[in-house]
């Protein structure tokens, strides 16, 4: 245990020594909600920012960093210690949490207090949404690394995954705003569940269903990973 | 006390034998060499000791433990330097230092160890801004902070400039005056003369002599162990070729 509070740590710290990650998670998001603020309902953009960070988060950032551990021999190196390989890959998925939890709290608080949105209506279902989403990202990341024979691949196959997926699923823009057969590719991309589930959390009447895709997919994915992802 | 014992050690990839028959013993304290040319088996056999890799057959004894199948309550007892083995590049020397320390159960201080292996100018360092050598002597330190009875370093020097090599000599040298038990997998004929006091020349997946530097140039009739060690090699070829 204490060499997982250790490894999440310097994971979190090397996270937040990676300029990319930094500008994506946090000032990407915050500079997106000033341009947004005029809007009439800037309620829309939180939940949907919120599913973004994480997504850039769990699904471009974290493949990267696991494909690299396994390239530069990070991981062989760390199955000679007495701490498992697996301990670092658990320790990326919380740092990832970490980070997506201060990106957003960011994001809300400005939204929140600055642009007086209304408080969450229904917390508890939004809280659950969002454990959900972090969980599934990482595990489309995880599985994004375990495909990936290089890491310059797993960052570019990140990318190609996370950027149609925050554009149609509704999380960099309102899905409102897409044309009919755009909309329509969304609702079969997970991520758009995830901000439908937000969303209904914040605003809406929380359903079954997006809970149910969101978890069916971690299951799924995490599955995936697990029986694909090579140490070396 | 024997602290390594393999025996008829056997390992092949995709059918091709890389380890073919390899016993040998290391007993405490010794600085144990394992010479030989690209593709002997030295770095398959090192694999094994630290349970990387599991045998075909034969057995391996690393301190009463079976590495394979104890990999990691071995690596509560034994440090390891991999070939090529790498940190995050934003981590820094002391971070290193300090996270590899909270994995054992009970490691060096490692604000000593950072002192100690001369780490303490370098400490705020990323590892990816390290030199060759800084590199090497962190990845040393990092295979001795959780006080190990036993240390595995495979090609620690290989790759550094002839001062950082003797630099990292001297390292050892201190290693062996505390009593650590340590295998060396090495290129260099001169390091493995002036640190190991038992060497194993490797030859196409079997070790084709053991022995003191000493020893095995007294048995070549030649003058050192480089001597020696082409001479033990180029018999071993020609053994296999007839």
């Amino acid at each position: 245990m204490k060499a997982f509070a250790h490894l999440t740590a310097t994971e979190l710290r090397l996270l937040s020594r990676d300029p990319g990650a930094l500008f994506f998670m946090i000032a990407f998001p915050l500079m997106l909600l000033v341009l947004n603020s005029g809007n009439d309902r800037v309620e829309i953009f939180l939940p949907s920012y919120m599913a973004m960070i994480l997504a850039i988060g769990g699904i471009s950032v974290l493949p990267g960093i696991v494909a690299t551990y396994r390239e530069r021999k990070v991981l062989r190196r760390l199955a000679v210690t007495p701490v498992a390989p697996v301990a670092l890959l658990a320790a990326q998925f919380a740092a990832q949490v970490v980070m997506g939890v201060a990106g957003s709290a960011i994001v809300v608080g400005v939204g929140v207090f600055g642009y007086d949105v209304e408080p969450p209506a229904h917390p508890l279902p939004l809280l659950l949404a969002y454990a959900l989403c972090s969980a599934m990202v990482c595990a489309i990341g995880f599985v994004v690394a375990a495909l990936a024979p290089r890491a310059r691949t797993a960052e570019l196959f990140g990318l190609l995954i996370m950027f149609p997926m925050i554009f149609l699923g509704g999380a960099a823009i309102p899905r409102e705003g897409l044309p009919e057969e755009l909309r329509r590719m969304g609702e079969y991309l997970p991520l758009t569940h995830a901000v439908t589930g937000l969303r209904d959390g914040w605003f809406g009447t929380p359903a079954a269903m997006p809970f149910l895709v969101l978890a069916g997919v971690t299951v799924v994915c995490t599955a995936a990973a697990a029986a694909l992802f090579r140490w070396e | 006390m024997t602290v390594i014992e393999v025996t008829e050690l056997r390992k092949a990839y995709h059918g091709t034998p890389a380890v073919d028959g390899v016993s040998f013993t290391v007993e405490q304290g010794e600085t144990f060499g394992v010479v030989g040319h690209n593709g002997a088996g030295k770095t398959t056999t090192v694999e094994c000791l630290i349970g990387l890799r599991r045998p075909d057959s034969g057995t391996v004894r690393v301190l009463g433990m079976e590495p394979a199948r104890q990999r990691r309550a071995l690596a509560q007892r034994v440090g390891a330097q991999l070939q090529e083995s790498e940190l995050p590049a934003r981590l820094k020397v002391a971070e290193a230092l300090r996270l590899y320390a909270a994995f054992y159960r009970e490691p060096d201080d490692w604000r000593a160890v950072l002192q100690r292996w001369g780490l303490g100018p370098i400490r705020g360092k990323s590892f990816g801004d390290l030199s060759g050598g800084q590199k090497q002597r962190l990845q040393l330190a990092l295979a001795l902070v959780g006080r190990p009875e036993l240390v595995v370093l495979d090609e620690l020097t290989t790759g550094l400039d002839p001062v950082a090599r003797r630099e990292t000599w001297a390292l050892i040298g201190g290693l062996k005056a505390a009593g650590t038990t340590a295998v060396l997998v090495t290129h260099y004929m001169e390091e493995a003369e002036a640190l190991c006091d038992r060497v194993a020349v490797f030859a196409r997946g079997r070790i084709a002599a053991v022995g003191t530097p000493r020893e095995l140039a007294e048995r070549t009739g030649t003058g050192s162990l480089e001597q020696a060690y082409l001479a033990l090699v180029e018999s071993a070829m020609r053994e296999e070729a007839r």
